[in-house]
């Protein structure tokens, strides 16, 4: 299908949100909306080359950022994506006061939990356009 | 960001600056709130636009030093609420501007940089400020430590305590935030828990809480008075903290009581950036 | 004792397992095998940042570590910041098949064999790093990595 809904996530290597909006966005392509979305590495967004443009430019995207400083969200932006919605972990996290969800290397218990939550949320954006 | 301001570009035609400063008007308007003063027509035939320029603040965008469209506001007699210098703003961000008169892909991306800036920037500003006075003008000081930038005002009228809280004293109130040390040992910054409105707070007595995934830190107030506002934007969006502490993280307003004698125990800027730094040093070894 | 940081940036890329296999290296490196202080920074920071981000290899002698030959952590270093002082193409350490996969990307989905990419790949962040810094075996631990650091 060739209009899939591009799901982006930040590649944050240095704090765990940047894993669990890698890890929910690879469970929403993988598993929840497999035929309706598909990922784009975002460090191939940073190089600005044109095959990676075509890739997302004018297409509908969802950006998934472990941070406030909102790499997915701008770089997609900057590129040519149409975003339709940010999605912020630390929205969800905040939900969740008092729990730890691993480290930026591999989410325990809890970070599995709220992933799926993230991975929901994207999925019921996604099941809405397409 | 807050919408409907009135925003005149300088419309500079013959430098990549000017291209820039039109393009960042025509954004600003797409969403219709906002409206364009185009200075050529302004300069020759104000009447059309003086019902906007009395109506709405005024966003200022000059594309280099010349500053064109803020000359242009001075004549006109209006006040400038808010301005952004294209040429600065490139140099900020390490983008290089060419030469040339149509929009690259530098010149998108640092649209699209001032854009983000702008919106995230905006957002921040709390109503409630509506009514005290702070002006923000810092001049920082900065150090850094490995890859981490720590920034320190060094504005006469900010003073420190030893706990890593600022007060930027105006008359008689006072704001009152974290400092970077704070914020970035905390990392990100998941809640805030205020001050009451009303609260009568001593000189390092507790004004609040902020709370990441690491740690809970309560902020030890640096002078003592009434809670007479908060930062009601940080109730949604504690990350402003992290952003920047001095200005749009700021945490609350106080009446001040008995400043003269909280001032002897407080420290100035000097003094502070010694202390932080040797804390940063100590903690990263 | 060595004072030199040696900067790490990865691709991470979310399409391939190479790129899993690229974070997964540096964190290793970055948690386990510090020989020198390292540091690490979100390679789409260097737009979505300011100065202090597309400073980064200019303050740092940087390593990129890239999960294909897309580079993409080496190009956009060398576009935003300044040169790289090496570079790690996965694809050549694990092979391109591997590199290439796009049915495992989930840490879920990682087998010990993964693991051991994933070490070997560390291995060579770490050679490299000796050749820039042959005085590395400093001892010196690093807090934090990232954007603010965990």
């Amino acid at each position: 299908m060739d209009r899939k809904v591009k799901v982006i996530p930040c590649s944050g290597i240095g704090k765990v949100y940047g894993l669990m909006a890698r890890e929910a966005v690879l469970k929403t392509v993988f598993e929840l909306c497999p035929e309706k979305s598909e990922t784009v590495c975002l460090a191939y967004i940073v190089t600005g080359d044109k095959e990676v443009k075509e890739k997302i430019e004018g297409f509908d995207c969802i950006t998934v950022d472990g941070c406030p400083k909102m790499c997915a969200a701008k770089n997609v932006s900057i590129t040519g994506g149409k975003v339709i919605e940010e999605i912020k972990v630390l929205d969800t996290v905040k939900e969740h006061k008092g729990k730890k969800f691993g480290s930026p290397t591999q989410l325990n218990s809890d970070g599995e939990a709220v992933i799926s939550e993230i991975a929901e949320k994207i999925a019921k954006t996604i099941n809405k356009i397409i | 960001m807050v919408e409907n301001y009135a925003i005149l570009p300088c419309n500079g035609l013959d430098k990549c600056a000017g291209v820039i400063s039109r393009e960042l008007a025509i954004k600003l308007c797409k969403n219709g709130k906002n409206e364009i003063i185009c200075p050529v027509y302004y300069r020759v035939a104000e009447a059309k636009y003086n019902k906007i320029a009395g109506e709405r603040p005024l966003f200022v965008i000059d594309g280099c030093q010349t500053r064109c469209a803020s000359k242009l506001a001075a004549e006109k007699n209006l006040k400038i609420s808010k301005k952004v210098t294209v040429t600065e703003e490139a140099k900020n961000q390490n983008i290089e501007l060419k030469n040339n008169l149509t929009l690259q892909e530098n010149e998108n991306a640092l649209v699209e940089i001032i854009l983000n800036g702008l919106n995230n920037t905006e957002d921040g500003v709390p109503q409630s400020s509506a009514e005290t006075s702070f002006v923000i003008n810092f001049e920082y000081e900065t150090f850094q430590h490995g890859k981490f930038i720590f920034r320190v005002p060094k504005n006469p009228e900010v003073y420190f305590n030893e706990n890593d809280c600022w007060a930027y004293v105006n008359g008689n109130r006072a704001r009152i935030g974290v400092t970077d040390f704070v914020q970035q040992n905390l990392s990100d910054i998941l809640y805030f828990t205020p001050p009451g409105i009303g609260e009568e707070i001593d000189q390092f007595g507790e004004a609040g809480e902020i709370e990441s995934s690491k740690s809970v830190f309560e902020l030890i107030s640096p002078v003592s008075g009434k809670v007479i506002s908060i930062n009601e934007t940080l109730l949604q969006q504690p990350e402003l903290i992290n952003e920047n502490p001095y200005e749009l993280g700021w945490i609350a307003e106080i009446e001040l009581t008995g400043f003269e004698g909280d001032k002897e125990l407080l420290l100035g800027f000097e003094k502070y950036f010694e202390i932080m730094k040797r804390k940063v040093e100590d903690l990263n070894g | 004792m060595s004072e030199l940081k040696i900067g790490l940036i990865s691709c991470s890329g979310e399409e391939c397992l190479g790129g899993t296999i690229s974070r997964l290296a540096t964190r290793k490196v970055l948690e386990e095998l510090k020989l020198v202080e390292t540091v690490t920074l979100c390679l789409p920071l260097y737009l979505a940042g300011g100065r202090e981000e597309r400073n980064f290899a200019k303050v740092f002698p940087t390593i990129s570590v890239d999960g294909c030959d897309k580079l993409c952590a080496k190009r956009s270093t060398e576009k935003y910041s300044g040169k790289i002082s090496g570079f790690i193409d996965v694809s050549k350490i694990i092979g391109n098949e591997n590199a290439l996969n796009t049915k495992i990307v989930r840490n879920k989905d990682l087998k010990s064999e993964h693991f051991q990419m994933a070490d070997e790949v560390a291995g060579e962040i770490v050679k490299m790093i000796g050749s820039i810094s042959p005085d590395s075996y400093s001892g010196k631990s690093f807090r934090g990595c990232g954007c603010g650091g965990d």
